[in-house]
């Protein structure tokens, strides 16, 4: 073991287990971190407890089976994931879903973006040492789920969209709702700005730690709020808008600090966008069909596609390489916490411990979607 | 030493607007419920379209036949495979004689349900559904039909 001398002082470098249960890795990860005194050296993630074999799953399930399983990786993401995978197979198909199930889909995805936000707002705060908030965002997030269980029928695992359509149209009482929840919400929402982003201590543990720099980022693969946090404005809903995203109006917020507090307020300006995004859509929601006609055994022709959406932790992406049968030959799942999780070690490097915690909160890493 | 002060004053101001914040949830209403102690928490019944367990449907006609008549497109559907069907008779006199759906291995995907072309399959709104043993979740022929007892409708979303 390596000795370095601190004035004089002899020290020994410490290596430390953060995980595999841990209150603060979001899941079963495992880290282990080199100390040196307070002082972190190195910082080795070993990930893989959760991994399910989802992508291998696919090439025994046929193309309409597969949807419920794409619930089950990025699990605080669920719509979003089944909205990427069905694009896929849907572009693989060549199909076009009518404009109702479109503008469905947007509202559903960004409402599924707010509630994961609210998810990453109460960890991080509980993981910072603020519990209370944990509290308010979680009591938020249930109209959330109240939102989705009556449009899905599940709140956590939906298998909600269809190849070419949706399950089932939206229930009467869906607008009132979800209006109720645009009214209220961003009282709340302000109500949890008072509370943690204003916070003194809140500010004294994010500014300046965790910083990371946009070249890194970008070299890293970083996408989604860690991206926009280091002041790339880098958003797929805008660059290379899919579903409804065309029809509506938003701002993509950055921040261009690099530290855990831009990351916040980016996800924390996120959701009053994505607010924006819902209100326009159900002021704009076109009446008609929701399911395009789709043949019955899905065949697609021989051929590879790649489809990407944005979700609430950044670019995620599925490749799909179709043999003509009606099972994928292969499936691949860029999942955006996967990407992000590499750059952790660059950016707590030289970093006190607690701030270990805080740079990983703050990146919003999902376990199960970083194994798949 | 400006920006000592400054530092004291936020920190202050921080520790007042917290308590003000949790003053006023103080009086909010409280949304949580003692389930399953609570009366409100045993009489709770999940919306329309919830996927809770599982139940075979009867006609409607005079005769009260199961609607099935095992022709498996349910199975086919599952992602899973845990529905296991045993079908006799030809034609309209088509029945299933033996009718297993595991529970253990089921995702609540729906899947089934929307696959069958006589709606006679639908997941209904029980939602206490876990056992004790791995057997006790294998829900059989006469069980499906029992919780099929006055239902009529298959599980949507309205
Ligand atoms: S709900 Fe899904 S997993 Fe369960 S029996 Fe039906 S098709 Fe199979
Ligand atoms: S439940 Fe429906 S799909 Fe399943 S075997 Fe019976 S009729 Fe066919």
């Amino acid at each position: 073991m390596s000795e370095t001398t601190v004035a004089g002082l002899t020290t020994e470098e410490m290596i430390v287990n953060v995980g595999p249960q841990h209150p603060s890795t979001h899941g079963v990860l495992r880290f282990v971190v080199t100390l040196d005194g307070e002082r972190v050296n190195e910082c080795v993630s070993h990930i893989g407890y959760l991994h399910s074999s989802l992508e291998k799953i696919a090439e025994t399930l046929r193309y309409e089976q597969y949807i419920t399983n794409t619930d089950r990786f990025d699990y605080l993401n669920g719509l979003g994931n089944e909205l990427c995978y069905v694009q896929a197979v849907e572009k693989l198909l060549g199909i076009e879903p009518p404009l109702r199930t479109r503008f469905i889909r947007t509202v559903m995805a960004e409402l599924k973006r707010i509630s994961s936000h609210l998810v990453y707002l109460g960890c991080y705060g509980n993981d910072i040492g603020a519990v209370t908030i944990f509290l308010h965002a979680f009591r938020e997030r249930e109209l959330l789920m109240d939102i989705f269980e009556a449009v899905t029928g599940g709140r956590l695992l939906y298998n909600y969209l269809r190849i070419g359509g949706l399950r089932n149209d939206l229930p009467t009482g869906f607008g009132d709702q979800v209006h109720r929840f645009l009214d209220h919400f961003p009282r709340r929402l302000t109500e949890m700005t008072d509370l943690l982003t204003e916070n003194r201590i809140f500010i004294g543990r994010t500014r300046g730690v965790g910083m990371l720099t946009a070249e890194q980022a970008l070299s890293y693969g970083v996408t989604g709020p860690s991206l926009r946090g280091c002041g790339v404005p880098y958003d797929l809903r805008k660059l290379r808008p899919y579903a409804a995203y065309d029809q509506v109006e938003f701002d993509i917020p950055t921040f261009p600090e690099g530290d855990c507090l831009s990351r916040h307020l980016v996800r924390m300006e996120e959701m009053r966008q994505s607010l924006r995004i819902v209100r326009q859509l159900l002021d704009k929601m076109p009446d008609g069909e929701i399911q395009a006609e789709v043949p019955r055994r899905l065949r697609p022709e021989a051929g590879e596609v790649y489809e990407r959406v944005e979700s609430p932790r950044g670019e995620l992406g599925c490749y799909l390489v179709s043999d003509g049968s009606d099972k994928p030959y292969r499936m691949h799942w860029r999942g955006p916490s996967f990407y992000n999780l590499q750059v952790l070690p660059e950016m707590v490097r030289g970093g006190l411990v607690a701030d270990f915690i805080a740079t990983l909160g703050s990146l919003d890493p999902v376990a199960p979607d970083i194994d798949r | 030493m400006w920006g000592y002060v400054r530092d004291i004053w936020q920190g202050a101001k921080s520790i007042v607007v917290g308590h003000i914040v949790t003053f006023r949830n103080f009086w909010r209403p409280k949304i949580t419920d003692r389930y399953p102690h609570s009366d409100a928490g045993k009489n709770w019944r999940p919306g329309p379209g919830y996927r809770g367990g599982f139940a075979l449907l009867k006609s409607d006609e005079e005769d009260r036949e199961l609607r099935c008549t095992a022709c498996m497109s349910c199975a086919r559907a599952c992602p899973v495979g845990c529905i296991h069907i045993e079908g006799e008779g030809k034609g309209k006199e088509r029945h299933p004689v033996s009718f297993y759906i595991d529970m253990g291995l089921c995702v609540y995907c729906h899947q089934c349900v929307e696959a069958c072309p006589k709606d006679a399959l639908t997941m209904t709104d029980e939602y206490e559904i876990s056992g004790t043993s791995r057997a006790v979740l294998v829900r059989n022929l006469e069980e499906l039909v029992a919780a099929g007892e006055g239902r009529t409708e298959v599980s949507r979303v309205v």
